[in-house]
């Protein structure tokens, strides 16, 4: 029964359209109502929420990317990448994907990977001849790995929402093989696609040119190095190395590339303040309400419930990837991170998934769902910038589904694609 | 008088907003100078720190204010907008009053935690109590309130208008 009220309350709020950050908080109070829980603890963990060092990363990490990818750095990513596979048939859709695995190594934002490689990547599929749709497409689909490679301010939220034992660097690390399957499974589709359609190969770069982007992008993919290396080798905390990405990513901006005018850069804070503080408002409420769930004693129960229908752990995360996948059509990743990870982690645990694979399973599975209706972010904003309908993209996007599901199969099915990277680093 | 509301609201929102940015911006100049002043100077700097996390819960509770009036937060519009016009409009008062009965929440038992912990001292800055610490949520609680009285009796922020349009999305997943 406490559980009712309080799940079910918090749905009901959603439902009628309250921002989910604060069904989140007003669900917690009519649990701490209902279970006479004092206001004041749930109080007390609302400002616990945003009272941690680790947190700090998000912001950090979102400005840095922001930064980048207004800052000219898409499009020259989207050069380095046009060196390297654009003179393949089907060449630009190649180019697409990996400026997209390159883009997730500066953000981890697939609503920004969308914005900013869209922008330069399906007008000029367009114009070479490719059909708007299928640009548009690979565009939403391939951005799914910023979510995965590192950093990802995503992977940050999860940590945080597993309750901070879990080491974001591992995190992190564990992101690459998985995010660079998903762009793997994509480009084998497109050369698929490119066969049957005859799609054209592009021009290949002569040589002194190529080196020339090459280096021009470079300066953008050194913000990985920063923050891999200085993680990995112990010189810098995760949310330390995020401040030093902001500055670096501030410094390259401004006085190498020299494309974005003084004059931008309030607007830029002004939109880095205002996607940061919903989701830092929502780690806040959230927090509040893992704190009902645990006194409520409600993953303990679900565990046991989860453990009655099946001990297999296959199936049980077969459910779980179910379950998943249709709420990530109905609702973001970040708040579904947040709300579903303190549920379904003890489960999970209780089987014998290591936190880290489980994260990468809800990161790819709530991926999927930025690109599925009737709710994805990253699919109403690539058809925004595609300018094509949600229903025109549904109708060529089925394969594209199909590429992303063998991978989160494989992530799901596979745990060494997660933990093998890392196994080999020990902290 | 709305007008003169609307006004006041308008400004309130640009000062959350410069609130929350200047936090924002300190913030990333801190957390590196520590690292600096560790690996270069050699000595290290207890402050910046728990400055920067001082500076998140202002930036935090002011800035989901801002985000409240700018229609930034993520909710669920798939259900109501099933709905005729009528029933839609009745739903968003509804939204309202709870959203208030929240804002209510934070503003007596975030003052309530202020007060309880107001003699209790930071340990890296011993001249700042505590309490005062969390005064961000009370204050934000108070803000998030004039946000919301605006919205049931005026409407949506009219000098938002164009930005409300353009930031349908956040660059957050």
């Amino acid at each position: 029964m406490d559980a009712f009220v309080l799940i079910g309350t918090l749905l009901l709020l959603i439902a009628i359209g309250m921002p989910v950050a604060y069904a989140l908080g007003l669900a917690s109070l009519a649990g701490a109502a209902w279970g006479d829980i004092p206001y004041e603890a749930v109080m007390i963990k609302i400002a616990e929420g945003v009272n941690r060092f680790t947190l700090l990363a998000i912001p950090f990490f979102v400005l840095a990317g922001a930064i980048m990818a207004e800052g000219g750095m898409a499009r020259r990513l989207v050069g380095l990448a046009f060196v390297l596979v654009g003179w393949i048939r089907g060449g630009l859709a190649l180019v697409n994907i990996l400026a997209s695995s390159f883009f997730g190594c500066i953000s981890g934002s697939s609503v920004a990977d969308t914005a900013s490689i869209g922008t330069v990547m399906i007008p000029q599929m367009v114009k070479a001849g490719y059909p708007r749709v299928f640009a548009t497409n690979v565009t939403i689909c391939g951005s799914v790995q910023a979510i995965l490679i590192p950093p990802s301010h995503n992977a940050v939220i999860y940590a945080l929402a597993a309750g901070g034992t879990i080491s974001i660097a591992h995190l992190f690390i564990a992101g690459v093989f998985p995010g660079l399957l998903l762009g793997a499974s994509l480009v084998v589709l497109c050369l698929i696609i490119a066969k049957r359609e005859n799609f054209p190969k592009g021009e290949r770069v002569p040589f002194r040119q190529a080196l020339r982007i090459a280096a021009d992008a470079l300066w953008g993919l050194g913000t990985m190095i920063i923050i891999l290396g200085g993680i990995l080798s112990g010189v810098f905390t995760a949310t330390e190395s995020a401040a030093v990405a902001c500055v670096y990513a501030f410094l390259v901006t401004m006085f190498v590339y020299r494309d974005y005018r003084w004059s931008e850069l309030p607007h830029l804070v002004h939109r880095t303040v205002k996607t940061v503080a919903m989701v830092m408002i929502l780690i806040g409420f959230a927090s509040a309400f893992g704190y009902m769930l645990a006194i409520m004693q409600l993953p303990a129960k679900l565990t046991a419930f989860f453990l009655t229908v099946s001990n297999n752990k296959y199936v049980v995360l077969f459910l779980i990837n179910l379950l998943l996948l249709f709420l990530g059509t109905l609702m973001d990743l970040a708040p579904l991170l947040l709300i579903c990870t303190p549920i379904l982690l003890p489960v999970v645990r209780a089987l014998g998934v290591d936190p880290l694979h489980f994260g990468m399973i809800m990161m790819v599975n709530l991926g999927i769902g930025l690109v599925t209706p009737p709710v994805g972010t990253t699919l109403f904003v690539g058809c925004a910038i595609g300018k094509i309908t949600i229903e025109q993209s549904m109708k060529g996007i089925w394969p594209f589904y199909g590429a992303m599901l063998v991978t989160l199969a494989i992530v799901t099915y596979v745990p060494a694609v997660s933990m093998w990277l890392p196994s080999l680093f020990k902290f | 008088m709305r007008e003169l509301y609307a006004r006041l609201m308008a400004r309130l929102y640009r000062a959350s907003i410069w609130i929350a940015g200047i936090a924002i911006v300190v913030m990333t100049l801190v957390i590196p100078w520590g690292v600096f002043t560790r690996y270069v100077l050699g000595t290290g700097s207890e402050w910046p720190e728990p400055l920067a996390i001082l500076l998140m819960i202002i930036f935090t509770f002011f800035g989901a204010a801002a985000c409240y009036r700018a229609n930034a937060h993520i909710s669920v519009a798939l259900f109501r907008d099933m709905l005729p016009p009528p029933a839609r409009a009745a739903l968003a008062m509804v939204v309202d009053l709870l959203m208030a009965l929240l804002a209510l929440f934070m503003i007596v038992w975030g003052a309530r935690l202020v007060e309880a912990t107001w003699h209790q001292s930071i340990a890296e800055f011993p001249w700042l109590p505590v309490g005062a610490s969390y005064m961000p949520l009370p204050l934000g609680g108070i803000v998030t309130l004039l946000f919301i009285v605006e919205h049931a009796w005026i409407g949506p922020a009219r000098d938002l208008a164009e930005a409300l349009a353009a930031d349908a999305a956040t660059e957050l997943d």
